[in-house]
């Protein structure tokens, strides 16, 4: 059965000028599944790095995003990266007092945009575990991991701060987990799993940045696991694209495959890894694709 | 008040103006924290730099803010919000940070390099950055169009005025 829906998709900056294997992936699991993405045009950066500068410019970044979304008559909006999705849920709870609400509005009118307060906010994450159904994903598996083991990272912005309600639980978080058990593969719970990659820290200390993705590398390199698993373009340029840099920085050997969870759904699917942006990673995904997967696969591929 | 160590008065007007008028909201309940320190014990900028988020709130509540905002303490934090999570005082030190920064943008403090190339870039393109070749393993590098995404579409000129004019403000 096709679900045939049509959601738009606000990618952000990272996720559109660079880590584009995020996207490639996302936009073939979406289209396995039925999905129409709808690309927001003219969109810019969400306001997350310069919140600490200037909070208001922040806000009318995040509000005129939401807003494009609107004029597309989207009433549901899929956010990818995890500080987006973050500055815009914080952006909607600012938009809520009254004198932050006429002047970010009042910048929106210069370009006849009004600000879309209904707007419902979704991460790949709940998206898939929520939108979709682990069910549905379930019924579309064509290569099941069964034996992989892998480590999640959820990051940050994807699970605080509660209060102003976020994609997974704070302290135990499980929905990407569940997601991943659907299609045959182990997590494994680690003392770490919480705890922050550093990207925010690139802006202002690069050594102290990489050094704490260098720190949850080894950790998870100690684990022995298959791979680690990430949702967000900050997480994943830290602990993938940066991770030979955190290596030297912390003195550590690191050879550890990292991959987006829409990378690892997309191949479960039956998508061809070349799609999936497997190529794009600079962390050894060859290991993990010719030997790790390759493992679990000979002899159980449904076809 | 003084403090001994930087000869620094304490501004306590200048407390209540920061909870008035931070953007964000959170901050009301900073004069709640009783310093259990909970925040700073699983502070992710605690170990490689010291940052101790009771401090700041502590400093802030004794109106010792001229001194933060000369600080390099509130530029350390990598807003991993664990602080917000797990204050029981719903004191959120990030939040104050965050607050501290913008107003230490105001006046005239420096920049951290990284940010300043981010904020011209935002000026430029209404991105933190240009779309960038990425290399494949084989060291080849490719773009959005070798990998059959769609064209990118920057915002409009129109748009890069109101944001220019809003940040013209602060710096
Ligand atoms: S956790 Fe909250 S109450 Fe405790 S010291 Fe930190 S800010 Fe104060
Ligand atoms: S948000 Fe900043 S102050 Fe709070 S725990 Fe994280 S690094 Fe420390």
């Amino acid at each position: 059965m096709m679900l045939n829906m049509k959601v738009a998709v606000y990618w952000g900056c990272k996720i559109s000028t660079s880590q584009y294997s995020y996207e490639l992936s996302l936009r073939e699991v979406a289209r396995k599944l039925g999905v129409e993405l709808v690309d927001i045009e003219g969109a810019s950066c969400c306001g997350d790095p310069i919140k600490g500068l200037t909070d208001l410019a922040a806000t009318y970044l995040s509000a005129r995003n939401m807003a494009l979304a609107g004029v597309k008559g989207s009433k549901n909006l899929l956010v990818p990266c995890n500080r987006c999705h973050l500055q815009l849920s914080l952006a909607k709870e600012k938009m809520k007092r009254e004198g932050i609400y006429s002047k970010v509005n009042s910048l929106l009118r210069r370009e006849n945009l009004l600000f879309n307060e209904k707007l419902r906010l979704w991460h790949p994450v709940d998206f898939l575990h929520g939108y979709i159904g682990l069910d549905k994903i379930g019924s579309m598996v064509k290569r099941n991991l069964k034996g992989v083991r892998v480590a999640v990272h959820p990051g940050c912005g994807l699970i605080r701060p509660s209060k102003i309600g976020r994609v997974d639980e704070s302290e135990n978080p499980k929905k990407v987990d569940e997601i991943l058990k659907v299609i045959g593969v182990e997590t494994i719970d680690y003392p770490g799993k919480l705890d922050c990659c550093g990207a925010m820290l690139m802006y202002l200390n690069r050594d102290a940045a990489l050094t704490l993705a260098g720190e949850k590398l080894k950790a998870v390199q100690d684990l022995e696991v298959d791979c680690l698993v990430d949702t967000c373009p900050n997480c994943h340029e830290m602990l993938d694209f940066n991770q030979s840099s955190a290596s030297e920085l912390t003195g550590e050997k690191i050879s550890l495959p990292v991959v987006y969870l829409t990378q690892l759904i997309g191949f479960a699917l039956g998508i061809e890894e070349g799609k999936l942006g497997f190529q794009l990673n600079r962390s050894p995904t060859e290991k993990l694709l010719k030997i790790n997967f390759k493992r679990v696969l000979d002899g159980k591929v449904k076809g | 008040m003084k403090d001994l160590y930087t000869m620094k008065e304490s501004n306590l007007k200048m407390k209540d103006q920061l909870r008035e008028e931070s953007p964000f909201p959170w901050i009301q309940y900073v004069t709640s924290c009783y310093q259990c320190q909970k925040c700073t014990s699983g502070c992710t900028s605690m170990k490689h730099l010291e940052l101790k988020p009771h401090e700041v709130v502590k400093l802030v509540n004794m109106g010792l803010i001229d001194e933060l905002l000369e600080s390099e303490t509130i530029w350390t934090c990598t807003e991993c919000l664990k602080c917000w999570e797990r204050c029981p005082q719903g004191a959120a030190p990030v939040n104050l940070i965050l607050s501290l920064r913008n107003l230490a943008v105001k006046g005239k403090a420096k920049l951290p390099e990284n940010l300043l190339k981010t904020v011209s870039s935002l000026i430029e393109i209404g991105l933190i950055q240009r779309e960038q070749r990425v290399p494949l393993k084989n060291l080849e590098t490719v773009d959005r169009e070798k990998l059959n995404l769609p064209k990118l579409v920057y915002p409009s000129e129109e748009f890069k005025g109101i944001l220019l004019s809003m940040l013209e403000e602060v710096f």
